[in-house]
């Protein structure tokens, strides 16, 4: 318990060091000018603004764009968690559900002009990715379940083919567009950015992420038992039906709220869960919260990356969590006696 | 996530680039040589991707796989000698008569049926590769490259002379290089030239980076370019570089009727940006700025009219030339 606390107390300060230093990086905005606004913030009144653009730039473009990739990087990561453990594969990953093509599909075909904006312009698309994602795996869900069991295999298989039908209506739709200019934003969204965040979006991501985190950890034992089959989890008296649906549940909600957010962003959700695993091994009192950590701090230095690499552009966030994380995780599966389960 | 891969990339390449617009180019150099073994009046032309193409001596029958061409062959006195456009193509709108085919992918057989004496092809956003599936079919193919407004003019020379309307097509580019001079000289009464962004995308940021062409178009409008420095063919700017750079004037390729207020709305943070708190935010027709044809002389006399309104008494401009049949 004691190296638990210590890790995660840790990971906590890295955490807290690396907002700083996020907030701080990008473009020209002088380091005290940066303190200067989250102290004018953070202690109403105590001290004046000074200069109006660094305040937009720090505390309305980079403080938001910050905590949605923590929210979102946690999120993945431990739905990750939560698939992985679901399904027992080590394939699993938050979008093996079809949540994150539904919503692809949804907000393509909204991008595109098929679907007419229900709320206002900027909320419009959240709430098309959201619908298509909920779509998408409630297809999957019923087709999975038989009475009160959910039979895991067809979970899978209904997953993937909804993947696929999400995904042709996303190519159809890319394809019949007459609009280049559109088409070109929804690759962009497609790939997962955080360059359009404002404080409107957090509450939502914020919520279910938290509300998320705090299930899982409550789970942690259920979750451990239900890894050495439904058999043995349901003879140590574990609910693994309900527990199951449940998981489900939590899946779609957070994946569906955060993908709506920013993208469907890929690699996060199934690296972090085996990367945590190689350290602290597969229990998830260790694995959830550190999991949530790990996702958080990596997703908001690959926007760090995104936002900085090349100077006044933006890269989509989905290239680099591939690019950084994809050769991190090789090398950490081939180093380390790593066993799934 | 993967169902990216899925869609063909050869067409997101196309898409692209079809309102990327001009990139590099070779200089064309057109030759009339009588050629003994091909026949006396067979004339051998050098396109623009260093092709030598042979033709007939007069050429009747002609088609084009690019909008910009189609409007080129117009403004250089042989629209009546086209007989066949892409889908894309809507102006001028006598196109609207004549048989479309698709271009994305390029409908070949309904190009063959049309029985041209020869296809022209835009170099920058056609595929290269197509010159083979014609030549293989026998249809004489050329391939133009545009990147400035100059070189659109001298690919107006260049088309009436292979089209046999040398006269007709020298004076329109002889007008429009006229236009061009009076528009700098007035721009260039301008005491201030404003800084301006181009923006091509409302939500995502797309804009021209250092080799493009609008940076001369803005200068010639009497404003100066505030992408000019990216090093990228077409950035995705960051919402920061425009807080930072504080561009007076914005303009947009989001239609006419756009309505300036949604750019504040996407980008809420902008309020503090000249332009916006100036009301500068100007949106307009994308085929006028981002297609290479002589109507970009329209887009930048518009530009020019928002960015020095003084300079513009209140009378209309006319319109570009266009072919009187």
């Amino acid at each position: 318990m004691r190296t638990l606390l210590l890790t995660v107390g840790g990971l906590l300060a890295l955490l807290l060091f690396s907002v700083g230093a996020a907030l701080a990086v990008g473009s020209e905005v002088a380091l005290g000018e940066v303190y200067r606004v989250l102290w004018h913030h953070l202690t109403p009144g105590a001290l004046p603004l000074l200069d109006e653009t660094a305040d937009r730039i720090v505390w309305q473009l980079r403080m938001p764009r910050v905590l949605l990739a923590l929210l979102v990087g946690g999120g993945l990561s431990i739905i990750g968690v939560a698939m992985q453990t679901l399904v027992r594969n080590p394939l699993a990953e938050p979008y093996i559900l079809g949540i994150s093509s539904g919503a692809s599909a949804g907000a393509a075909l909204f991008y595109l002009g098929f679907l007419p904006p229900l709320l206002s312009q900027t909320l419009s698309l959240p709430l098309a990715a959201f619908i298509g994602g909920l779509l998408s795996i409630t297809v999957v869900y019923l087709v999975a379940r038989t009475g009160s069991r959910v039979s895991v295999a067809r979970l899978l298989l209904a997953g993937v083919a909804m993947s696929s039908f999400m995904a042709a209506i996303t190519a159809f739709v890319t394809y019949a567009s007459p609009n280049p200019q559109k088409l070109q934003a929804v690759l962009f969204w497609l790939l997962g950015s955080f360059s359009s965040t404002h404080w409107d979006l957090l509450p939502l991501p914020a919520i279910v992420t938290g509300v998320g985190l705090l299930l899982m950890i409550g789970l942690a034992r259920p979750l451990d038992a239900m890894l050495m089959g439904d058999e043995p989890a349901h003879s140590l008296g574990v609910p693994v039906e309900a527990t199951k649906r449940l998981l489900i549940v939590l899946a779609a909600l957070v994946t569906g709220i955060l993908v709506a957010s920013s993208g469907a962003i890929g690699f996060v959700g199934l690296i972090v869960p085996h990367a945590v695993r190689t350290v602290v091994g597969v229990t998830h009192r260790r694995l959830v919260p550190l999991s949530f950590l790990a996702g958080a701090l990596f997703l908001l230095w690959a926007d760090v990356a995104s936002r900085v690499l090349l100077p006044g552009e933006e890269l989509p966030v989905g290239v680099i969590t591939a690019f950084c994380g994809v050769p991190f995780f090789l090398v950490l599966l081939r180093r380390s006696e790593y066993g799934f389960g | 996530m993967f169902f990216v891969l899925s869609i063909p990339p050869l067409y997101h390449t196309l898409k692209r680039t079809l309102f990327l617009t001009f990139l590099f180019g070779a200089v064309v150099a057109t030759g009339c040589t009588g050629n003994p073994e091909a026949g006396a009046f067979t004339r051998s032309v050098t396109d623009d991707l260093g092709r030598t193409v042979l033709l007939p001596p007069s050429v009747e029958r002609v088609v084009t796989i690019a909008p910009n061409l189609t409007e080129i062959v117009f403004v250089a006195g042989a629209g009546h000698k086209l007989v066949g456009v892409t889908t894309a193509d809507d102006y001028p709108p006598a196109v609207d008569s004549l048989p479309h085919f698709g271009a994305l992918p390029l409908d070949f057989e309904a190009i063959a049926v049309l029985k041209p004496d020869l296809v022209l092809a835009n170099a920058n956003i056609n595929n290269p590769r197509d010159a083979e599936t014609f030549d293989a079919l026998d249809l004489p193919i050329l391939f133009f490259s545009f990147q400035t407004l100059d070189e659109i003019f001298q690919r107006v020379r260049t088309i009436g002379d292979l089209l046999g309307t040398a006269s007709h097509a020298a004076a329109a580019a002889d007008s429009l290089e006229a236009a061009v001079a009076a528009l700098r000289q007035t721009t260039d009464r301008a005491e201030e030239r404003p800084l301006t962004l181009f923006l091509i995308d409302d939500e995502t940021l797309f804009a021209f980076g250092s080799e493009s062409y609008m940076h001369a178009l803005i200068d010639l409008a009497g404003g100066r370019s505030a992408t000019a420095e990216i090093e990228a063919v077409r950035p995705i700017l960051n919402e920061e570089y425009v807080l930072t750079r504080k561009p007076e004037v914005i303009f947009g390729s989001f239609g006419e009727d756009y309505d300036p207020a949604r750019l504040l709305e996407h980008h809420p943070t902008w309020d503090i940006v000249p332009a916006v708190r100036d009301g500068r935010i100007y949106s307009l027709n994308p085929d006028l700025v981002l297609r290479p044809t002589p109507r970009l002389l329209e887009g930048v006399r518009q530009m020019a009219r928002r960015l020095h309104p003084a300079l513009f008494p209140t009378t209309e401009t006319p319109p570009a030339p266009t072919e009187t049949p």
